[in-house]
């Protein structure tokens, strides 16, 4: 398929927002790699509605849940409106002028070492340029960082040393067009979901197909998997060293591939056989059965077309470089690369992670693939930009930027669109760092972020529906995120606040931007310096990212930007599906490179009490839930903190199912919920990286990581953190649902947004001396309440109501056993209650005749499992069958994993062949 | 009379109140012709509700929809009614029954039903007028009569008597001070949680309280005065030292079993004539019935038990069969217009006991069970009494409640369903199998499998 075929359904060329209320507008989603097309409906100035774009090549028409709920997340009750200066509401004028004199003092006491930009994969392209701009050309700093370094770094680095650009060769309908789909480190399932339907999809078409997942847990994605070796944490690269050395014992080499396009294979297949020399040795590195990794060898050597996906499970790591060049080796090694179906494939796990990449948003990158370890490419860009102050090498990555801010180094640092407090490795200690830090700046769209609490100034910037600006997916794909909504209160986008900035620190001219337009103009520009494709006969690019053809296009093709792939220039006017077609590559020699990898498993091995965490994403929520936290909906799947563990290591630690146990690792501690589970293996715990001070008393999942990183790419090993395990001794359990939102006065609380207030599961060690008044000291405002109490306090329920209507609801147990919950209650809040519902609330349940729907499995439609299993056990035995009883896994199909194991759970025909 | 007549044996009942026309109910119902029967009452109308007798007082009641039996409903079931007269002793050699006005009446069964009366108080000058005991149709038509809005009354007592007397006095828009000698309302039904409740609402109704304290003395016009009958009440005296004034008293205190007639005769007494299982006393050809009895150390105040005497006495009577009398847990009502309330055995928690309780400040809703080996010992319910008899059939039934100890005190609606899984459960909980479901990796999802239908197990 060619990029061009979408039509222009709105053509919106106004600058006049009013002029679009109530229409179809085409977009882009805002959360993860896969770069999905929107399409949203437009009412009063409001998101009402939103589904899959059918015209965009990313997603045809679906969408997963969370995108599916982009218009739920719209009024964030703690959205920024104005600027703030420590604390205080403040104008533009004076937050800025602020920001810049204190800025630009600091530079000149310090000299532009001393400051610091760490920014995002949330930002659009035209915010990542301009901020880019200034600090490399105009402040005279590379201290320039992004969150992006904690997702991709790795794969940024594998791509420059294989293929001489940092490049993913292939496109998602590789992934239909393949035999052999190896899904590595990547739970697809939840972290890119419509990525995951498209190869169910394409599986269900050609059942030949085969997929394996390469991960240490049974994830929701190995529910299509032929084969899922769940490894030993961090061995992949035995794995796939493994491999290269079978592919050459097994006459599975492409000989012409590596002769004619490659070099150094012959170095990295010694290296790979000294280190594993046969199949038996990586079944032993890698902990898995030896029959099930020469099956997938076997599968990997006989199938001409495979596509290997990886991402964070592979990257997060502190040789993740290493292990994505051992997946390229691979895949070089047998030409499996540059062809229909075929491809090593890196998958982000941010909107505009590569785009990011593009303008080089990397402390270690310049801009549009040019680097510092190439004068040329610097003075190439300082001339570009007529830069006064061209930094002249590379600058600090995120670990040690924020090593440097804690060390009094870094003086000033101003944080975009990100929560590093929440997200980074040792969190804590990037908190202590922040405090210290003479000038923070922090621009966000919500208020009160955690890192946003430490801000001197924070300025209040636009999100999705209201800033407008490219972004480019997994597949190098480049699409527009609209703006079609007015900003909202004082924000502004994230160019203009730095634009403003630029100009408030002396740099009026070359930050003069009014569109941004005018910023990608520019950035597609410097893209084609130099870039080889005109001069001459040459038609060979120097670089990879290449999107000149694109530097003069006029401002209403740029608002109706139809997603077109990179490179994009006179030689490929409508962009370019798949790269090294032709198998010539960026390097110096054009060919290829081997990287000779000594394997080597995760640097903290754990200590005998230890257990490895890892972290990851769950289905319904994004990041730190600034936004997805906000819909009741997306919390509907998992609504806590978890731990999962296997049933061994329960046992072992003393951990019952549903108890909170207590993770704690240099001081930190992750409370969660246990869940007991052989998905993990043994020794090994799950813990989800959303959760946050906002959200949980103590659930920072990243401040128990160690700052261990990669020494090429700085990426930190997000996927390996020895830590202890312990029980929480809870001394009461229970929960608050209230019509607002409070800071429960318990060691363990959980913030969960219901649809009419919110819940909060809490519990302590310390059992309160007088339920009573703790609770009225919650809420002054409540003067009527209900008690239940109980002698014997096995239990304590309390409820509050304001003129009638319910405003809070308390419902304590003793111990560890979490008081039964259902929606109905929460469903009350607010309610007009009468004698009957005072008692119903008091007893938490509707009394007769209303049933609980039990947890949500599909958060699209909101369809309980209660539901579900009643339709299972009544002989709906399919997924299929289910969605058409119950539309359950009909819209964005990422429960349906879920609801096949409950098929192979509760259907009377599975439990007969079990018996 | 006919001949047939003549040669049956005659039963004499002494004593005309409920008992006696719920026996006589009792009695017609199993064999109206067992026996000749003679009711000597000393009271002028027939068997009366005297329950009854509170509303009628607050004049939400007519009299004569609270009398079952008229006088013309003991000759239509030939029964011989001696109304108004009083029976005086009792001859058991003899068997017969000496009556105030002369006469003897020969027995071969005698029932002794006499009731009770009002407690006495120490207060002196009691003799004073319009100080009214609140027992019969005559107390009630004497207070009524002297109860017209704007007067000023004491009631003493703070039991059920007492409450609806105070209520039915407030409701003629007489002014109402109640004393009660204990600190809590309805201190033999109610804990003081309950009890304050019922303050509060009785408050709102215009009554006022003094608890704690005693009426030490009444008095007339000249305080301290020669105490002659035709003086009039005026205040009383509080052993607080405090005076209330008032125009009238209603003492209802508690009652006396009518023993006497039994005790003269030779019959085995405690507070009241003893009886066995079958209502008989230490004379086989005698039995007791209702407030003048005594079983097992308790005598009896409220219908219900007495309900139950009453068919093991008829049993008795018409079959000669054994059905024992076994005294049922009872439950309280008290019938004030707008004050729900209710409240069966213990009250008050005992050490050994879990309480579990519900407090509405607003609505005034109170409601306590206590549990003793998870089973329910007692139910106090105020302002709201629904499932009071489900509760009270839980506590008869003695039924394990542990499973919904959270939901019980909301009432069936809430508790039903799971109590009864949980004796299913218990039934069938050597077969039952709670393997966890395989959650898939979530973490909030887990679905355990329905016991019952596991058959992969």
């Amino acid at each position: 398929m060619t990029v061009q075929k979408s039509q222009l359904a709105n053509v919106i060329a106004s600058d006049n927002r009013a002029d679009i209320a109530s229409k179809t507008v085409k977009t882009t989603c805002c959360y993860c790699g896969v770069g999905c097309g929107v399409e949203a409906t437009v009412e009063d100035n409001r998101v009402t509605a939103v589904k899959g774009d059918e015209l965009h090549p990313a997603n045809l028409g679906r969408l997963c849940v969370k995108g599916s709920s982009l218009h739920e997340t719209q009024s964030n009750p703690n959205r920024l409106l104005q600027p703030m200066l420590h604390g205080e509401a403040t104008d533009w004028e004076t937050a800025l002028n602020y920001s810049a004199d204190k800025f630009k003092a600091i530079v000149e006491q310090y000299g532009p070492e001393s400051v610091a930009f760490y920014l995002s994969g949330q930002l659009l392209t035209e915010d990542y340029y301009v901020a880019n701009k200034l600090m490399k050309g105009f402040v005279g700093t590379a201290n320039i960082d992004t969150n992006s370094r904690l997702c991709m770094a790795s794969a940024v680095v594998a791509h420059k040393r294989a293929f001489g650009g940092d490049v993913v060769p292939g496109n998602y309908e590789d992934l239909e067009n393949t035999d052999l789909v190896l899904l590595v480190g990547s739970n697809t399932a939840y972290a890119h979901p419509i990525i995951y339907q498209r190869i169910v999809k394409a599986k269900a078409a050609r059942p030949n197909m085969k997929v394996v997942v390469i991960d240490p847990r049974r994830t929701a994605t190995c529910d299509i998997a032929d084969y899922h070796l769940a490894i030993r944490p961090g061995s992949d690269a035995f794995l796939f060293n493994g491999l290269l050395g079978y592919l050459a014992d097994n006459n599975a080499l492409d000989s012409e591939f590596i002769a004619n396009h490659s070099e150094g294979f012959d170095e990295a297949l010694s290296v790979a056989k000294a280190q594993v020399a046969s199949v038996e040795q990586a079944a032993v590195m890698c902990d898995v059965a030896k029959n099930d990794l020469t099956a997938v060898y076997d599968l990997f050597a006989k199938t001409t077309k495979a596509v290997t996906v990886f991402s964070q499970g592979v990257n997060q790591s502190s040789s993740g470089v290493d292990k994505g060049n051992t997946i390229i080796n691979c895949h070089l090694a047998t030409g499996k690369i540059g062809k229909l179906g075929a491809a090593p494939f890196s998958i982000t796990g941010q909107p505009n992670a590569m785009g990011g990449r593009e303008v080089g948003g990397l402390a270690n990158q310049l801009a549009a693939h040019m680097s510092f370890d190439n004068q040329p490419d610097i003075d190439r860009v300082a001339s570009f930009w007529r830069a006064p102050n061209m930094a002249q090498g590379e600058g600090l990555k995120a670990v040690d930027m924020f090593q440097a801010v804690h060390d009094g180094k870094i003086k000033a640092i101003w944080i975009m669109a990100t929560n590093p407090v929440v997200t980074m490795p040792d969190a804590n200690f990037i908190r202590e760092a922040l405090e210290k830090c003479e000038l923070v700046l922090v621009s966000d769209c919500i208020a009160n972020t955690d890192t946003g609490k430490l801000a001197d100034v924070v300025f209040p910037a636009t999100t999705w529906s209201e800033k407008n600006g490219t972004v480019t997916n997994s597949e190098r794909r480049i699409s527009l995120q609209k703006g079609f909504l007015p900003a909202p209160g004082q924000a502004k986008h994230d160019w203009q606040i730095i634009s403003e900035f630029a100009q408030k620190i002396g740099f009026e001219q070359a930050f003069n931007y009014t569109h941004p337009v005018e910023i990608f103009r520019e950035h597609a520009a410097l893209s084609g310096v130099d870039n080889g494709v005109d001069v001459g006969t040459n038609t060979r690019p120097v670089r990879g990212f290449d999107i000149s053809g694109m530097q003069h296009i006029s401002k209403q093709a740029y608002e109706n930007l139809q997603p077109i792939q990179w490179p994009v220039n006179s030689h490929k006017p409508n962009g370019t599906a798949r790269l090294f077609e032709d198998a010539n590559f960026f390097t110096a020699s054009g060919r290829a490179k081997f990287v000779p990898i000594s394997a080597r498993f995760p640097q903290m091995p754990p200590k005998d009490n230890q257990v490895i965490m890892n972290t990851g994403r769950i289905r319904d929520q994004w990041h730190t839930m600034t936004r997805t936290g906000s819909a009741a909906k997306l919390l509907g799947h998992i609504d806590e903190p978890f731990i999962d563990i296997h049933p061994a290591d329960a046992k072992r630690f003393g951990l019952a199912h549903k108890d909170i146990a207590v993770l704690e690792n240099r001081g930190a501690r992750y409370l969660g919920r246990v869940n007991v589970s052989d998905s993990q293996r043994v020794s090994e715990v799950f813990v989800p990286m959303h959760w946050n001070d906002n959200f949980a008393s103590s659930s920072r999942a990243d401040a128990l990581v160690n700052a261990i990183t990669d020494p090429l790419c700085g990426q930190p090993e997000f996927k390996h953190s020895p830590v202890e395990i312990n029980p929480y001794n809870a001394q009461w359990s229970g929960f608050i649902a209230s019509e607002l939102p409070v800071t429960p006065n318990a060691d363990y609380w959980v913030k969960i947004p219901v649809d009419k207030g919110y819940k909060y599961r809490i519990a302590d060690t310390v059992t309160p001396s007088n339920w009573s008044e703790w609770l009225t000291e919650q809420f002054p405002l409540v003067s009527d309440w209900v008690e239940l109490t109980d002698s014997s306090q096995a239990f304590y329920r309390k409820v509050g109501f304001i003129e009638g209507r319910l405003a809070v609801v308390l419902n304590i147990a003793r111990g560890n056993e979490q008081p039964i919950e259902n929606r109905w209650l929460e469903q009350q809040l607010g309610e007009q209650c009468d004698l009957n519902q005072r008692f119903a609330v008091l007893a938490g349940v509707a009394g007769e005749g209303v049933e609980d729907e039990g947890p949500i499995v599909c958060s699209c439609f909101q369809i309980g499992a209660k539901a579900i299993q009643t339709a299972i056990e009544g002989g709906c035995c399919s997924a299929e069958a289910l969605g058409e009883k119950l539309k359950c896994g009909s819209n964005c199909g990422s429960c349906i994993p879920e609801i096949n194991g409950m098929i192979r759970a509760f259907s009377p025909q599975h439990a007969a062949k079990q018996a | 009379m006919n001949n047939a007549n003549q040669q049956k044996a005659h039963l004499v009942i002494v004593g005309n109140g409920m008992a006696t026309g719920r026996l006589l109910d009792e009695l017609i119902k199993r064999d109206a012709n067992a026996y000749n029967i003679t009711v000597i009452g000393d009271e002028p109308e027939g068997s009366y509700n005297r329950i009854m007798l509170s509303p009628v007082l607050a004049g939400e009641t007519e009299l004569a929809t609270i009398i079952n039996k008229p006088a013309a409903w003991y000759a239509q079931n030939n029964i011989r009614f001696v109304a108004g007269v009083r029976a005086n002793a009792i001859n058991r050699q003899a068997q017969t029954v000496a009556l105030a006005d002369g006469s003897c009446i020969a027995y071969d069964e005698l029932v002794i039903a006499t009731g009770s009366r009002p407690a006495l108080i120490p207060a002196t000058n009691q003799h004073l007028q319009n100080i009214f005991s609140f027992r019969t149709i005559e107390d009630v038509n004497s207070i009524a009569s002297c109860a017209q809005a704007g007067r000023k009354a004491v009631v003493v007592g703070g039991g059920l008597l007492g409450l609806e007397a105070a209520y039915g006095l407030a409701q003629k828009g007489v002014q109402v001070t109640l004393v009660h000698r204990s600190k809590g309302l309805l201190n033999r039904q109610l804990d003081s949680g309950a009890g304050e409740f019922l303050q509060q609402v009785m408050a709102s109704k215009n009554i006022q309280f003094a608890l704690g304290t005693e009426v030490a003395a009444f008095n007339s016009d000249a305080l301290g005065g020669s105490g002659f009958a035709s003086e009039t009440l005026k205040s009383a005296t509080l052993t607080n030292g405090e005076t209330i004034e008032c125009d009238l008293a209603v003492i209802s205190t508690g009652i006396t079993p009518n023993k006497e007639l039994g005790q003269e005769a030779g019959l085995a007494c405690g507070r009241a004539i003893i009886v066995d299982d079958y209502m008989t006393s230490s004379d086989n050809c005698i039995s007791a019935l209702g407030e003048c009895c005594e079983h097992k150390g308790e005598t009896f105040g409220l219908v219900e038990p007495i309900w139950h005497q009453c068919i093991s006495l008829a049993e008795k009577l018409c079959f000669k069969r054994n059905v024992a009398f076994v005294n049922p847990v009872v439950a309280t009502k008290l019938k004030v217009s707008g004050v729900q309330l209710f409240s069966a055995g213990e009250h008050l928690t005992g050490d050994d006991c879990r309480e579990i309780k519900m407090v509405d400040v607003k609505n005034k809703i109170y409601r306590k069970i206590v549990l003793r080996n998870n089973r329910i010992v007692g139910v106090v319910l105020f302002g709201d009494t629904r499932s009071g008899a489900d509760y009270f059939e839980l506590m008869q039934q003695a039924v394990d409640v542990s499973s919904v100890a959270a939901l019980l005190v909301m009432g069936k609606a809430f508790y039903a369903e799971q109590l009864q899984a949980a004796q299913n459960l218990n039934q069938c909980a050597n077969q039952a199998d709670f393997s966890q479901a395989d959650s898939l990796n979530t973490a909030s999802v887990t679905v355990s499998k329905n016991a019952n239908n596991d058959i992969a197990a």
